[in-house]
């Protein structure tokens, strides 16, 4: 009997100084993770809708959209993530465009976790040390008005017709690069022009 | 073991169903080798009439390169250096290699596929894996674009440098295999993009019976494999003949012709027992359409093969045949 | 076994190489495998665990004889997880980069066996001075191999060591040293150099 009241204390003690502790500290690390969070994203969001002074968050129908403002708080551009399975993991796109969702203007990975030295080449190209960020700058400006974005493998691609350069050696990461986008672009072209 | 009565014939078919060390005859061995080489010899005059010299020269690069580390990691142990088989391991890597690949890589591979392949496992007869194979394994998992960079062969007009091989026409939507022609001069006669010793399906199969009539490999490993893939890829081509391609294609495509004949009838890393050799050539076909058709790489036949590998202990161990007057559990 | 003394400098320098936690009683592998695709993850991993394992030793050791034998598993458990959620929220807060990079790797400090395994072993019964200095040898140990394995994994596999180019322009990285094969041949390679080296020696 004593004995077991004995257990029971020491290990309620322990727990409690370690919830404790751990309170406390979650009190200041807290606050810090969450502020880089949030500068993280405002720092994507204004990457993607170049010019823009400031943006607000605005949720339509489940969606969540970033919309560009300038200095004087006109609405300019819009943002919004696209999600979707790579080659072996989750990638998290952001993509800018403009208001009739017509052009990208930029985009940019959040998340991946591609073949290292290969499907990674969608965020940074260690072998090309002058422009790593080709392939996802291939996006920037192209033109959606008539056609869905495609790539090419050994052609040259006509931005005005959406067409970008696959990465030699990753196909399947570049094509689900495209395919999210311009999934995201569909769907979510539906929900942001219905409300003008 | 009942067909044979010639007494030398009789020791070298036991030599293939028996169970490891293999080498108890050096003799054997060595002849063996010999063979193994007579047989690629098609393949090899097939590859450099159709991607020219430069094929020779990686195949040499292979087999010195295999040969020089063999004898380093000898020295190293103490061992003496015994048979041929780095010749076969040098020969068969610089097969299943693209005829444009840099000579550096070629020593890499090669060093990878004696060095980790076999002598860290204490030399032929202990390893686990199919040496050649993890040495090209060893090159695609690091250099994955160099390794698919195909050019075309000498015959062939055509502008562009880099070429689409079969399998991968057909994975990424350029498919380049369309009638007839295409697939007797492309696929059985090798006129295609590939590596240096897997587009002729005709030389290698020649190669391939030489053995299986010498009876140095087991005549099950490849009919299993290759019937098994023509079953079970027909199966998915009557399911969706738009979407997979047709069990012929499957065949003639690839490297499965130079896999099944060559490297999966590796004696030291196949199994010992029939029954082991048909699951083991059923298990190389299974998993080889389920990469093909399902996975992210267009070829699967090494993959397939090195997954078998893994588990030939296994199958050894299952189809083991009861002992005459052992009690049977 | 710890009732013969054995020297300070003894109980620091066998987590180094004679008990080396990786090398030798193969403790801790699933991080050591996961993390080391560089040098720099491999460096703070083994930093990671250093700071956990000598502070639960501490205070392990210092506590030893107020926690009931029954129960010590279970409190063992709760310390560990304290520092080990200390080091990963700070991580997250001041180095959030790095704490990607390893991803879910901190937290699973909590079940590294090295930890619980040197509490267990150690701690327990011996006094803090004894404590901090077998956990230290141990940590360093731990982070020694890991930025070994990483340092080789990162220059063959991606050319750089510590982030800094140090192969020349025409080296083509070896992509599969930087994937989870890569780990698994250089730890093998290493683990048999090691044994090799310890044969040599007698």
């Amino acid at each position: 009997m004593k004995k077991s009241t004995n257990l029971i204390i020491v290990l309620t003690t322990t727990a409690i100084i370690s919830g404790l502790v751990l309170a406390s500290l979650d009190n200041v690390t807290q606050p810090i993770i969450e502020a880089h969070a949030s500068e993280v994203l405002k720092n994507a969001v204004t990457n993607v809708l170049p010019g823009i002074e400031s943006y607000d968050r605005e949720i339509k129908e489940g969606v969540e959209f970033f919309l560009g403002k300038n200095l004087n708080g006109t609405i300019q551009n819009v943002a919004f993530q696209a999600v979707g399975n790579g080659f072996q993991s989750k990638l998290k796109i952001l993509v800018g465009m403009d208001l009739e969702m017509k052009t990208i203007l930029a985009i940019k990975v959040l998340e991946q976790m591609e073949t290292p030295g290969l499907g990674t080449k969608i965020e940074t190209d260690p072998s090309d040390k002058k422009n790593p960020g080709w392939f996802y700058k291939q996006f920037f400006g192209l033109n959606l008005a008539k056609e869905k974005i495609s790539y090419l493998k050994n052609e040259t691609p006509n931005k005005e017709k959406g067409q970008i350069m696959a990465i030699t050696g990753a196909t399947i990461s570049s094509q689900a690069v495209v395919d999210i986008i311009n999934d995201a672009i569909i769907k979510n072209r539906k929900i942001f022009l219905k409300q003008g | 073991m009942s067909e044979q009565n010639n007494p030398t014939e009789n020791s070298l078919g036991r030599l293939v169903l028996s169970s490891s060390p293999h080498q108890n005859s050096n003799d054997d061995v060595k002849k063996i080798m010999r063979g193994v080489v007579l047989a690629l010899l098609p393949a090899v005059v097939f590859s450099v009439y159709y991607f020219g010299l430069r094929s020779m020269l990686v195949i040499m690069t292979a087999i010195a390169a295999c040969l020089v580390t063999e004898f380093l990691l000898k020295k190293l142990r103490n061992k003496k250096i015994n048979e041929g088989s780095a010749v076969v391991t040098g020969l068969l890597l610089a097969m299943t290699l693209p005829p444009s690949i840099h000579l550096g890589y070629v020593v890499l591979g090669s060093v990878f596929a004696i060095g980790i392949g076999k002598e860290i496992f204490g030399g032929l007869g202990n390893n686990i894996f199919n040496p050649a194979l993890l040495g090209r394994a060893f090159l695609q998992a690091s250099f994955p674009v160099k390794m698919t960079t195909w050019t075309p062969t000498k015959l062939m007009v055509l502008d562009a440098k880099t070429f689409a091989t079969p399998l991968g026409g057909f994975k990424f939507g350029e498919n380049i295999i369309h009638n007839f022609s295409d697939y007797w001069n492309g696929l059985i006669m090798g006129n295609i993009g590939g590596c240096i010793g897997e587009t002729s399906a005709a030389a290698i199969a020649l190669g391939g019976f030489y053995l299986i009539v010498k009876r140095w490999s087991d005549w099950r490993i490849p009919v299993s494999y290759l019937l098994s893939v023509f079953v079970l890829g027909g199966i998915f081509w009557l399911i969706n003949p738009a979407q997979y391609p047709d069990p012929v294609f499957h065949l003639f495509s690839g490297g499965l012709m130079l896999g099944a004949f060559f490297m999966a009838t590796d004696m030291v890393t196949s199994p010992e027992t029939k029954l082991g050799s048909w699951i083991f050539g059923i298990g190389c076909g299974f998993f080889l359409v389920l990469i093909r058709l399902f996975g992210g790489l267009p070829e699967g036949v090494m993959y397939s093969i090195l997954l078998m590998n893994a588990i030939t202990p296994l199958i050894n161990r299952f189809t083991q045949p009861t002992v005459f007057g052992e009690v049977v559990k | 076994m710890a009732k013969t003394k054995t020297s300070l400098l003894a109980e620091f320098t066998k987590g180094l190489w004679q008990e080396n936690p990786v090398l030798s009683m193969l403790l801790g592998l699933c991080p050591t495998l996961a993390v080391t695709s560089s040098a720099i993850n491999g460096l703070s991993m083994g930093l990671a665990v250093i700071f956990t394992l000598v502070m639960s030793s501490a205070l392990i050791s210092l506590t030893r004889n107020l926690i009931p034998k029954e129960v010590r598993i279970p409190v063992f458990i709760i310390i560990i997880a304290t520092f080990v959620t200390i080091t990963d929220r700070s991580m997250a807060a001041y180095v959030p980069d790095l704490h990607k990079a390893l991803g879910a790797f901190i937290p699973l400090i909590v079940v590294n066996c090295i930890i619980l395994g040197r509490q267990e072993a150690f701690a327990s019964k011996n006094n803090v001075g004894r404590s901090i200095i077998d956990a230290l040898g141990m940590g360093i140990g731990f982070t020694m191999t890991l930025t070994v394995l990483g340092s080789i994994r990162e220059i063959l596999g991606s050319g750089m060591l510590f982030g800094a180019q140090v192969m020349p322009d025409a080296f083509a990285p070896w992509l599969v040293m930087i994937l989870p094969p890569g780990a698994f041949i250089t730890l093998g390679l290493l683990i048999g150099t090691a044994n090799w080296i310890n044969a040599k020696k007698g």
